[in-house]
């Protein structure tokens, strides 16, 4: 728990027999309450905001508002149920929580007593009544999220997508221009959802476990692992550190293509295509030691429920890892040589410091702006409770700070697989059968290589009532419009796109 | 399957599928990607398809962003409802004869059931002809089904007609 001042009042109320793993929780009787909590944690202990999620308790929706102690290295989960149609808005605080009050206004049907205009985020425009949602539907839609953008003048919107270029995900980019920069930029994602929290309820946890290695898949390991670690927590699971090493190798394996494969993007933005294929040959050589080490080149079905069902071929890691990394690091130090390539990426694309912070994004996107955070070194779990993590950050938000953060943690994650290995693994695959509890609820977290996922589960009558997913893609793309506007270019964007690396699925999910 | 096979494999698809396209296409098949809520791993392996382990280019086959230009269209995802229009009018942009290729178990039916939000199959939506599963189908998976595509983007190309009869008197 926090210290400092307005500790009594942020004790643990009790009242519920629901018992809590991952995160102190704050049970608060209404949104006046609630609101009164969050300015306190706010001001008092700069508190973060993680996620905020609903979920129906008793025929009433219940609000969650995850707020992460980056300092005091804890999480709180804030809650109280919503009497009626409107609640307190959290945004008017908070503004990073405008995105979660969207997705609450769409699935639930309740809405910010703020009259602001809410944002279509995942369900499609004239989607009926019984469109499959995980609350009551809304008395009325969300705005088209084109509304709000008035061109006049010689501006004009240039639509592009939701079919893009060649192997890109489908999105839709509303991009308003005057003919060459980017007045506003908006992003409609609602094409790829899939109604994921909504069919892992009810579902046994190790499918569960399938779907949410499934919801983003270039984050398989960082969003499962925050998966099991709620299971885990809640049922009372030990996984023992030889095991949550081999956890802590799967999750530094995929840190390391991701950012490969974002150096490759920026080379691709950039129009350098012998850059782009020297750095996509270390791609496919990352993709290849994964799939030698654990069997599968995006690390699917690594992980298990209490434990992980494939054992590392330590001996090909060793032997494979060395050139892989060094291939990244002078790949990345010939692109920082290249003139027509660094006028590119610097002052492109900036998240300045305080719209970081508003925002709260997470990942290589916040630590290119000054934002000090990682979930391995803030909130430790597994391996990273003795391995300290050495976080690096640069202020100028721009493109260039987020690639150079990236060169520095790929180094880092060979490091800590390094130390992880000299530290002893377990040699076979080794999981332990899940219980649930009659009810429970829980907060599991990771640190993938887009930023801090969550993910928070609801348990009743032994089986998952609710499961909300919030991969680093949801904190994410909020500040993508804001980097995308700050005096860029059309072909900027594509440049600005590969800096975030981030995925639709994650977001539209 | 040991590196060695894989590479021995991967050379022996590659000069069949070079020569196929060769003969038929004048070394220029374009295709066409759509992602149909994909979690964005089969989008990962098509693009590496170009990288220079794979080369699609020295075949003879390039990706085209223009679906007008396209002889193939590879679709990824389980058939997300939202995107049926952008996917059909992909499709109905595409000339004759043009082939459509399921990428991965999603558009299988490997992963999702069918319900209000997905189809859950590509060929509720489009004729398939060719699938190739996987999850995600690596580069070489997705050779070889470029393989077979192209075979019976052959025979479509074997069955036009290009004189139009007139109706008897």
């Amino acid at each position: 728990m926090p210290s400092g001042p307005g500790r009594e009042a942020v004790a643990v109320s009790s009242g519920d027999d629901r018992p809590f793993y991952g995160a102190a929780v704050v049970r608060c009787p209404d949104g006046q309450a609630a609101a009164a909590r969050v300015r306190q944690f706010g001001e008092h202990f700069g508190a973060r905001v993680a996620d905020l999620y609903a979920a129906m308790e008793e025929e009433l929706v219940t609000l969650h508002l995850v707020m992460a102690l980056d300092a005091e290295g804890g999480y709180v989960d804030l809650t109280w149920p919503v009497s009626g149609e409107q609640y307190p808005a959290i945004s008017e605080i908070l503004p990073a929580a405008f995105v979660e009050e969207c997705e609450i206004f769409e699935q639930f049907g309740v809405r910010p007593a703020d009259n602001k205009p809410l944002n279509r985020v995942a369900i499609p425009p004239r989607a009926e009544a019984h469109f499959p949602r995980l609350g009551p539907a809304p008395g009325h839609e969300g705005r088209h999220p084109r509304a709000p953008h008035y061109v006049a003048g010689e501006a004009f919107e240039f639509p592009f997508g939701p079919v893009r270029a060649v192997a890109q995900e489908s999105l839709y980019i509303g991009l308003v221009t005057s003919g060459e920069e980017v007045i506003d930029l908006y992003l409609m994602q609602w094409h790829k959802h899939r109604g994921l929290e909504r069919r892992l309820q009810g579902l046994p946890p190790e499918r569960a476990l399938f779907f949410v290695e499934r919801m983003e898949g270039l984050s398989a390991v960082g969003n499962g692992w925050a998966f099991c670690r709620a299971l885990e927590g809640c049922a009372g699971v030990q996984v023992p550190p030889p095991i949550e090493r081999v956890r802590g190798i799967a999750l530094e394996l995929e840190r390391l293509y991701n950012h490969a494969a974002a150096v490759a993007a920026l080379a691709q933005a950039t129009g350098l295509s012998v850059g782009q294929a020297q750095a996509e040959i270390v791609l496919e050589q990352l993709l290849r030691l994964n799939s030698v080490v654990f069997g599968h080149r995006y690390l699917f079905g690594v992980l298990a429920l209490g434990g992980v069902h494939r054992a590392p071929e330590a001996g090909a890691l060793r032997e494979l890892l060395g050139s892989a990394v060094d291939g990244l690091r002078r790949e990345i130090e010939a692109l920082q040589s290249t003139n027509s390539f660094m006028d590119r990426l610097e002052a492109c694309g900036i998240v300045s410091p305080e719209v970081a912070q508003r925002l709260a994004v997470v990942g290589p996107v916040a630590r290119g702006s000054g934002q000090n955070r990682d979930a391995r070194r803030d909130h430790p779990f597994g391996p990273y409770l003795d391995e300290r993590v050495e976080v690096a950050t640069r202020a100028s938000g721009d493109v260039l700070s987020r690639l150079e953060v990236v060169a520095t943690e790929a180094a880092e994650s060979a490091r800590l697989i390094g130390e992880f290995c000299r530290a002893g693994l377990r040699a076979q695959a080794s999981s332990r059968p899940v219980h649930l509890p009659r009810s429970a609820s829980a907060l599991g977290w990771s640190e993938s290589s887009r930023g801090e996922s969550l993910v928070s589960i609801l348990v009743d009558d032994n089986e998952l009532s609710r499961v909300r997913l919030r991969p680093a893609s949801v904190r994410n793309w909020r500040a993508f419009d804001d980097a995308a506007r700050s005096r860029n270019v059309f072909t900027d964007v594509p440049i600005i796109e590969a800096s975030f690396w981030l995925t639709v699925a994650g977001f539209a999910r | 399957m040991t590196v060695a096979g894989d590479a021995l494999q991967e050379q022996a698809a590659a000069r069949q599928l070079a020569s196929a396209v060769r003969k038929l296409f004048g070394r220029s098949l374009h295709v066409r990607t759509v992602d149909t809520g994909s979690c964005a791993v089969c989008e990962s392996e098509l693009r590496l398809l170009l990288a220079p382990h794979y080369d699609l280019h020295r075949l003879g086959l390039f990706f085209t962003p223009a679906p007008r230009h396209a002889d193939m269209l590879l679709v990824t995802g389980p058939a997300v409802r939202a995107m049926d229009t952008a996917l059909l009018k992909t499709y109905v942009a595409m000339p004759d004869p043009k082939i459509v290729v399921a990428i991965g178990a999603c558009p299988l039916g490997g992963v999702y059931a069918e319900d209000d939000l997905i189809h859950g199959r590509l060929d509720q939506v489009l004729p398939v002809d060719v699938v190739v599963p996987g999850c995600p189908p690596n580069p070489l998976a997705l050779l070889h089904g470029l393989l077979v595509a192209v075979g019976r983007l052959a025979e479509r190309v074997g069955d036009l007609r290009f004189v139009i009869e007139e109706p008897g008197p």
